[in-house]
């Protein structure tokens, strides 16, 4: 196990942490899939309101690889297909047929000898058919693997830094078998598999020690693949790896082991904004109220994926295909009065400004932006929270001024896109939706 | 509270959109938000935000300034007095010295709100508050005394060419503060050098009273006789080591007291608001050269070459340039390694030029503008350097 040390980045002391329980509800009545939050993808419906679809069903494909197949995870009937601005497709809901659940076999369960007399291509195809392989993901776009190349390594990130995922010894328990598993099939692909883990939780690295490659010592958002990939490469090549999240590859394995399409998923469901605050097992694509529960704040916030990553969820929609996380937060109401002559006890700060930075205990926050868009003013704070080593306040000035060579060489592909940068700014500059942004661009352009 | 906010209330949808002042809404939108936290939701990526905006970030240098301004009211109206042989109590002194030092930080604050004013409106951005710091740092650097006029002009130039012409906060690479002392420093050179301008004589005096010279250190140090050490002309005129430390002795309002300065850096670097390394940057800069000038200095060289280095921290405005003037972020450098490198150069010029041009006594302004024309290319060197040790990701 190789030991790898990042100085930067920033956990956020923010209050709601979900108890260490775990809630079994009844399956959810409808689940979903959304377009709109996979990458990349120009999705192709294969289905329209009113049909019938089993587990494991087509329901759309991708226009510009049509091998790249997003299956149903439910049984029953295609309920609503949900159109955005534009002719986005933002969602199809399916509901469930409760009783008598319809569930399609695709492939005959692939028995762990039989794993390594397959040949690769037969086994991409399986998982392309089987609807697992969008998990697999490609720096530095994040995009979904081009199922024709071989990567130089993939890499498998048992996240949780992010507030607040399932830890990796929750999602894993009693599945230690399906998760070795799942890294024969990585080995498969790509002889060069990274598992890298969070050193601070130290019982679960000694648990884990033979699967565990990488243990890397840091906050967030260290446990990102992109983050080590950093860290750890040796030449240009290496940027164009793969990565692949615990959960995630279970699904994989157990969509091999079973030969049907898997829908279970353990979600983490926090914020200060839920009553309850604990993990939930249920359906992928669940939909957001089934999981939140009693929410405890006027105007909620739903963060799906997390709080820095997660994207807005309609309260009335549902989780996304790789989302495992919900957080709870509040809007903000009404504003604080004289806060600028206060000492700040209960004002989380990644500054030493508020009396805060004395204890660093878990504050509630609201989802305002807290303070005027103002010019940047070189405080350096976004760069001294960069993972990677981006000066995110130059890279977001060559932006505005259109100099591809020159913010290419500062990084920007690096950017695992963490969100901790604008965090930081006191300028309220949106620094990583701006980098963001223009590596989507980029890619765009690139063809 | 709620009369407050029903006040804000009130009148905020005059300045919004289609309001009569509209026009002025950079201007509302600062004073409410000197009252009130803003609210506004943010669109993820992240979903939550840090509590620091610029606001509270500038509140905190205002606030490591306010000892600098009372001791400059105390030291202005004790100078004064002691000059013009009135009695030295302390509820006169304070009463003189708010009437030298505090029309000026009026003026400059009226005068600088304007012109921030004007170019928000024009340029439709929010006032930065960046503005408070300048308006605070400008007065503290004058003479007490100066004319109101030249201190509206100094401040206008300041802001103008020093900030807007560049194109407003952020993309400004002088220091505001600094360019409007420089300009008054050469517009007007009679009125703001030479031995007498730093105390203003009240009373019906027209000369100050015999024993009591009104030099500054630095202009004594100048003219030290080659015989005797700076350091005895110093404590012959009765400026010892301990004096210059706390401040008591004429010179700019705010820039005298070494003591406040040292209490100013400490809070400043630990809140993270300066850099510690800009401000250890110049204090080595400061004293490596003097050290070196010691060195080099020869039985026939002027004997300021002499000067023992850690005089030069504490005379005239050195370590309020270098806590206050070097650590301005947007006109410093912002790369981090290259801080050193600034901060030191910025020390070493404030002492080249004290000593090697008499004419020019206080080098602490200078050195660091001209070192604020280098930052770019500082931070160019370093940007490259760190762009070449990446393994390029395109
Ligand atoms: S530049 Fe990218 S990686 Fe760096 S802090 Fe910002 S979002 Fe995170
Ligand atoms: S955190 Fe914001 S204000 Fe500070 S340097 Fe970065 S972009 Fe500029």
């Amino acid at each position: 196990m190789i030991s790898v040390r990042t100085a930067k980045g920033y956990d956020l002391p923010i209050q709601g942490a979900p108890l260490e329980v775990v809630d079994k509800p009844a399956p959810p009545p409808t689940v979903a899939v959304l377009p709109e939050h996979i990458p990349f993808i120009r999705p192709r419906l294969a289905v329209k309101e009113g049909d019938q679809v089993a587990v494991g069903d087509v329901l759309f494909t991708d226009k510009s690889n049509p091998r790249l197949q997003f299956l149903s995870p439910g049984g029953g009937q295609v309920a609503r297909i949900q159109f955005g601005p534009r002719r986005v497709l933002q969602a199809v809901v399916i509901q469930r047929d409760a009783a008598d659940e319809p569930v399609r076999s695709l492939a005959a369960p692939l028995e762990p000898e039989a794993l390594d007399r397959l040949p690769r291509a037969d086994l991409v195809d399986l998982l392309l058919r089987g609807g697992v392989w969008p998990f697999l993901r490609a720096f530095p776009y994040r995009a979904i693997a081009d199922p024709d190349v071989e990567p130089p390594a993939i890499y498998v990130s048992l996240d949780a830094r992010e507030p607040f995922q399932v830890p990796p010894a929750r999602y894993l328990e009693n599945q230690r078998e399906v998760f070795t598993f799942g890294l024969r099939v990585l080995k498969r692909l790509c002889p060069v598999v990274h598992v890298h883990a969070d050193a601070d939780d130290q019982a679960f690295c000694e648990a884990y020690k033979d699967i565990i490659t990488h243990k890397v010592q840091g906050r967030y958002p260290t446990d990102d693949s992109g983050v080590l990939l950093y860290r750890v490469r040796q030449s240009p090549d290496d940027n164009q790896a793969w990565f692949i999240t615990g959960q995630d590859l279970l699904l994989v394995a157990r969509m091999l082991q079973s030969g049907q399409y898997p829908t279970e998923r353990l979600f983490a469901v926090a914020g200060s904004g839920v009553a309850n605050p604990r993990y939930v097992a249920s359906r992928m694509g669940a939909p957001i109220a089934h999981l939140a529960g009693e929410i405890q704040c006027k105007a909620p916030r739903f963060a799906v994926g997390g709080t820095l990553r997660g994207f807005s969820g309609d309260p009335e929609g549902h989780m996304g295909f790789y989302e495992t996380a919900l957080m709870v937060l509040p809007e903000p109401e009404a504003a604080d009065f004289l806060t600028l002559f206060r000492p700040g006890f209960g004002k989380p700060s990644h500054s030493r400004t508020f009396l805060s930075a004395l204890r660093r205990n878990p504050l509630p926050m609201t989802t305002n932006v807290n303070g005027g868009h103002r010019a940047c003013i070189a405080c350096g704070y976004c760069a001294e929270v960069c993972p990677v080593d981006i000066w995110p306040q130059m890279t977001y000035k060559s932006i505005l001024a259109e100099e591809v060579e020159e913010y290419l060489a500062h990084g920007l592909l690096d950017c695992v896109e963490c969100g901790l940068c604008t965090y930081v700014c006191p300028s309220k500059i949106e620094l990583a939706a701006t980098l963001r942004a223009a590596k989507h661009a980029y890619r765009k352009e690139q063809g | 509270m709620k009369a407050m906010r029903n006040l804000f209330d009130a009148l905020r949808p005059r300045f919004e959109e289609g309001g009569a002042y509209h026009r002025l809404y950079p201007f509302y939108e600062s004073i409410e938000t000197i009252f009130f936290g803003p609210i506004e939701r943010s669109r993820g990526l992240p979903h939550v935000r840090d509590s620091l905006d610029v606001k509270r970030f500038m509140a905190l240098v205002i606030v490591a300034l306010i000892p600098h301004l009372c001791f400059g009211i105390f030291n202005a109206g004790y100078q004064s007095r002691l000059a013009s042989g009135l009695s030295t109590g302390f509820l006169p002194v304070v009463w003189s010295g708010a009437w030298l030092v505090l029309p000026m930080v009026i003026v400059t604050y009226v005068v600088g709100f304007a012109w921030e004013i004007l170019f928000a409106v024009v340029r439709k951005h929010e006032i930065s508050e960046g503005l408070f710091v300048s308006c605070m740092l400008f007065p503290l650097t004058l003479p007490p005394g100066t004319p109101l006029w030249q201190v509206a002009l100094g401040i206008s130039f300041g802001i103008v060419i020093g900030k807007e012409v560049f194109g407003g906060t952020g993309r400004n690479f002088l220091n505001p503060a600094l360019t409007g002392r420089a300009f008054l420093y050469f517009a007007y050179p009679v009125s703001l050098s030479g031995d007498q301008v730093w105390t203003v004589l009240s009373g019906a005096r027209e000369t100050v009273v015999d024993t009591f010279t009104a030099a500054t250190p630095l202009s004594v140090s100048v003219s030290t006789p080659a015989s005797q050490t700076v350091e005895e002309t110093l404590t012959g005129v009765g400026y010892s080591g301990a004096k210059l430390i706390g401040g008591l002795y004429p010179g700019s309002v705010g820039g005298t007291s070494t003591l406040l300065c040292v209490a100013g850096a400490l809070f400043l670097i630990l809140l993270g608001i300066a850099s510690y390394r800009i401000i250890l940057g110049g204090v080595l800069g400061v004293l490596c050269t003097g050290y070196f000038l010691n060195l080099v200095a020869g039985p026939d060289s002027a004997p300021f070459l002499s000067l023992n280095p850690f005089y030069h921290l504490i005379m005239g405005g050195s370590a309020f340039g270098i806590v206050y003037m070097t650590t301005d972020p947007v006109s410093a450098t912002h790369m981090k390694h290259v801080k050193w490198v600034y901060g030191f150069m910025c020390g070493m010029l404030t002492v080249l030029i004290r000593v090697f041009n008499p004419a020019f006594p206080e080098g602490v302004g200078l050195a660091i503008l001209f070192m604020n024309l280098f930052n770019p290319l500082l931070d160019h060197i370093e940007m490259q350097w760190r762009m070449r040790r990446r393994i390029s990701n395109v």
